[in-house]
């Protein structure tokens, strides 16, 4: 059994978890050794970041602003600003292969908004993306060849990053010309990987795929790959922002990020929605949007009962945002599904009153899943209602009271 | 057996005054902890006070009786416990011993509902096999309510914070967490928490009946025990008072 609030996974935790001044300095330290070889070492990628950004139209302040921000991010105190700042100009050292198996492709889209990219979304050009089907230009085997290639440079260096689930049922899910499996083609690649990052709920945990009944016998990438450090980075899709986050935490530490129990980073999952909501106070007034365009829905309440499941998601999209911290779900006025969390398909995307939902619960009849424990709850009280009126009906009609020279009674009493 | 005999009817001490305290102050907190938990469950009434949101607490309130009420219960539940073993009144533990004797009065009592008293060979006078099972079911399940709740309000201590200090959320997850596993996930917990409520109600609405029902056919005054602590029993012929 995992116990939870502590740091796991196979990446070492002993990164960004100090605490004291001199264990912050023995981290800067640490960091600064490790950045001075990184920026000796052959880039494996001609970008340069300035250049990048400039062309994107994005000033030094722009970039130092978002160093500050991604500094924050990951827990670590405001001098370590430029040590980030050279971490995301040295990002182009790190080997990264990114395969994509049962999904939507939401995550690669996540990352690559062609509506002005942020920095986050940028500094995924300069890393260096040995191979990613949807992007790159090379397809068949030409496309296999470049991994190939990739696998054999990069032996044991190269970080592994899966986007979606990888089927377990036959005959479901093959890539490449050679028409290998998901499941296969995971195998061999985590083999000689680094560390492996699922992005996106599919890959952590199964996500859409793995819904009930889950044809494909869907799974995430821990389910399968045992002994390799692995980062999920769960919600549909998984915000850019903690990808960067993982990388740059890698690049400046050389250490994977602590983990929460369900193996993803701490810095972005250590939250509930909830406790950093902006209707959070409506909820413990007692506020709450009844039904969509309510008077409590002008008035931005609570949305606990349309479905929200802020109480129960952790992930900090209540505080970085999307889309460069333009807005979020519950910002726009509709409820949090969950989506970070295993299961969230079947036990948490629902928006409508959580006791009137009517979502089927895996493998539990057709009931909804606040409903049916209502329902069932209603039906146990009545079914013992029932045998009590029938009992107390029957010990009326046919029942003897315990009275004088009655079997196992006194004699009777003297006056 | 503490009473005092009178020919084959005793007058027989059940409850002492500080369990008496126990039942209703556990009833009580049974009683908010179900009013409240619904509410959190589904929130059935606005706040409707012309105050801003951050001055009125309606849910705040709830979930403060509620924990209020569960802290109760767990206080009771452990002290319940303790004298199932050790106390000095009566240990009913020794009631729940598996002996041919104990399951044959389990079945006397049993057949005494069944046939709507009109076989009734066991002594009412003591705690019988039957209640005693009955009252530890509740324990049992008040228990369950203690790990599947403490699961519930401990997640919201991601954090490792807790006013009294990181032990007390450390202590929660180790003693609790083994309910996330075992009910596939945090809305598992939900629906089994939630669900359990309804088996305590329905163990309440037979306990209630059960009392009743006794009192008026055994004419032993059942239901006076929960308040005077007395009951007055008859014996079986030949059946000695002690």
């Amino acid at each position: 059994m995992r116990v939870f609030g502590r740091g796991e996974g196979g990446g070492s935790a002993d990164g960004i978890g100090a605490r004291t001044e001199s264990e912050y300095e023995a981290l800067r330290r640490r960091c600064e050794e490790r950045l001075r070889a990184l920026e000796a070492a052959e880039p494996l990628q001609q970008v340069h970041l300035p250049s990048l950004l400039r062309s994107e139209g994005m000033s030094r302040r722009t970039f130092l602003k978002w160093a500050s921000a991604t500094t924050a991010l990951l827990f670590l105190p405001a001098s370590f600003e430029k040590l980030v700042a050279r971490a995301a100009a040295v990002m182009n050292r790190v080997p990264v292969i990114w395969v994509e198996y049962q999904d939507c492709a939401g995550n690669s889209e996540a990352i690559l908004r062609a509506d002005g990219p942020t920095i986050d979304e940028l500094l995924l050009d300069v890393i260096s993306l040995e191979y990613h089907e949807t992007l790159m230009t090379p397809s068949g085997f030409q496309a296999e060849a470049q991994l190939e290639d990739a696998l054999q440079a990069f032996r044991g260096k190269y970080i592994l990053i899966v986007e979606g689930s990888i089927p377990t049922e036959d005959g479901f899910g093959f890539n490449g010309p050679r028409g290998e499996s998901f499941l296969e083609n995971l195998k061999r690649l985590s083999r000689d990987a680094l560390a492996i990052i699922a992005v996106g709920s599919c890959a952590s945990y199964g996500g859409i795929p793995a819904a009930y009944p889950n044809p494909t016998k869907a799974m995430g990438v821990w389910d399968i790959v045992k002994g390799k450090p692995i980062v999920n980075i769960p919600a549909c899709p998984m915000n850019p922002a903690n990808l960067i986050g993982v990388l740059l935490h890698y690049v400046l530490t050389g250490t994977l990020p602590e983990l929460d129990y369900l193996l993803r980073p701490k810095f972005a999952f250590g939250y509930r929605i909830h406790d950093n909501c902006e209707r959070r106070a409506h909820f413990d007034a007692g506020e709450y949007v009844e039904q969509w365009g309510d008077e409590g829905a002008r008035n931005n309440f609570c949305l606990y009962k349309m479905g929200c499941k802020g109480p129960m998601t952790f992930n900090n999209c209540s505080i970085i945002r999307y889309n460069d911290g333009t807005n979020w779900p519950i910002g726009v006025g509709r409820g949090c599904i969950g989506c970070s969390e295993p299961g969230f398909w079947d036990k948490y995307a629902y928006e409508r009153p959580m006791a009137g939902a009517n979502i089927p619960v895996p493998g539990l009849w057709n009931l909804g899943i606040e409903r049916s424990v209502d329902l069932l709850g209603v039906g146990l009280l009545t079914a013992a209602g029932a045998g009590i009126a029938i009992h107390a009906f029957l010990s009326a009609k046919y029942g003897k009271k315990s009275d004088e020279g009655a079997p196992g009674a006194p004699p009777k009493e003297k006056s | 057996m503490n009473g005092e005999a009178s020919g084959t009817i005793v007058r027989v001490t059940r409850m002492p005054k500080s369990w008496r305290i126990f039942h209703w102050v556990n009833f009580l907190a049974v009683f908010a902890a179900v009013v409240t938990g619904i509410y959190i469950a589904r929130p059935y009434y606005q706040a409707m006070i012309a105050e801003p949101a951050v001055r009125k607490f309606v849910m705040g309130w709830n979930r403060a009786i509620h924990l209020y009420a569960a802290i109760t219960i767990d206080v009771l539940c452990v002290v319940s416990f303790y004298l199932y073993f050790l106390s000095r009144f009566e240990r009913p533990v020794r009631k729940l011993l598996p002996t041919r004797e104990h399951g044959r009065e389990f079945f006397e009592v049993l057949a005494n509902f069944f046939t709507f008293n009109r076989r009734k060979r066991f002594d009412s006078a003591e705690l019988d096999t039957f209640n005693a099972a009955w009252f530890t079911l509740l324990h049992l399940l008040l228990l369950f309510q203690l790990f599947t709740g403490l699961q519930l309000y401990v997640y919201s201590l991601e954090s490792g914070l807790s006013s009294v200090g990181g032990w007390w959320p450390w202590l929660m997850h180790m003693a609790t967490d083994w309910t996330y596993w075992a009910f596939g996930g945090r809305m598992g917990v939900r629906w089994v928490h939630h669900f359990t409520m309804y088996l305590l109600l329905a163990w309440i609405a037979f306990h209630v009946y059960y009392e009743i029902w006794r009192t008026v056919y055994w004419r032993e005054g059942d239901i006076a025990i929960a308040f005077g602590g007395e009951k007055i029993a008859r014996r079986l012929p030949g059946t000695a008072a002690e």
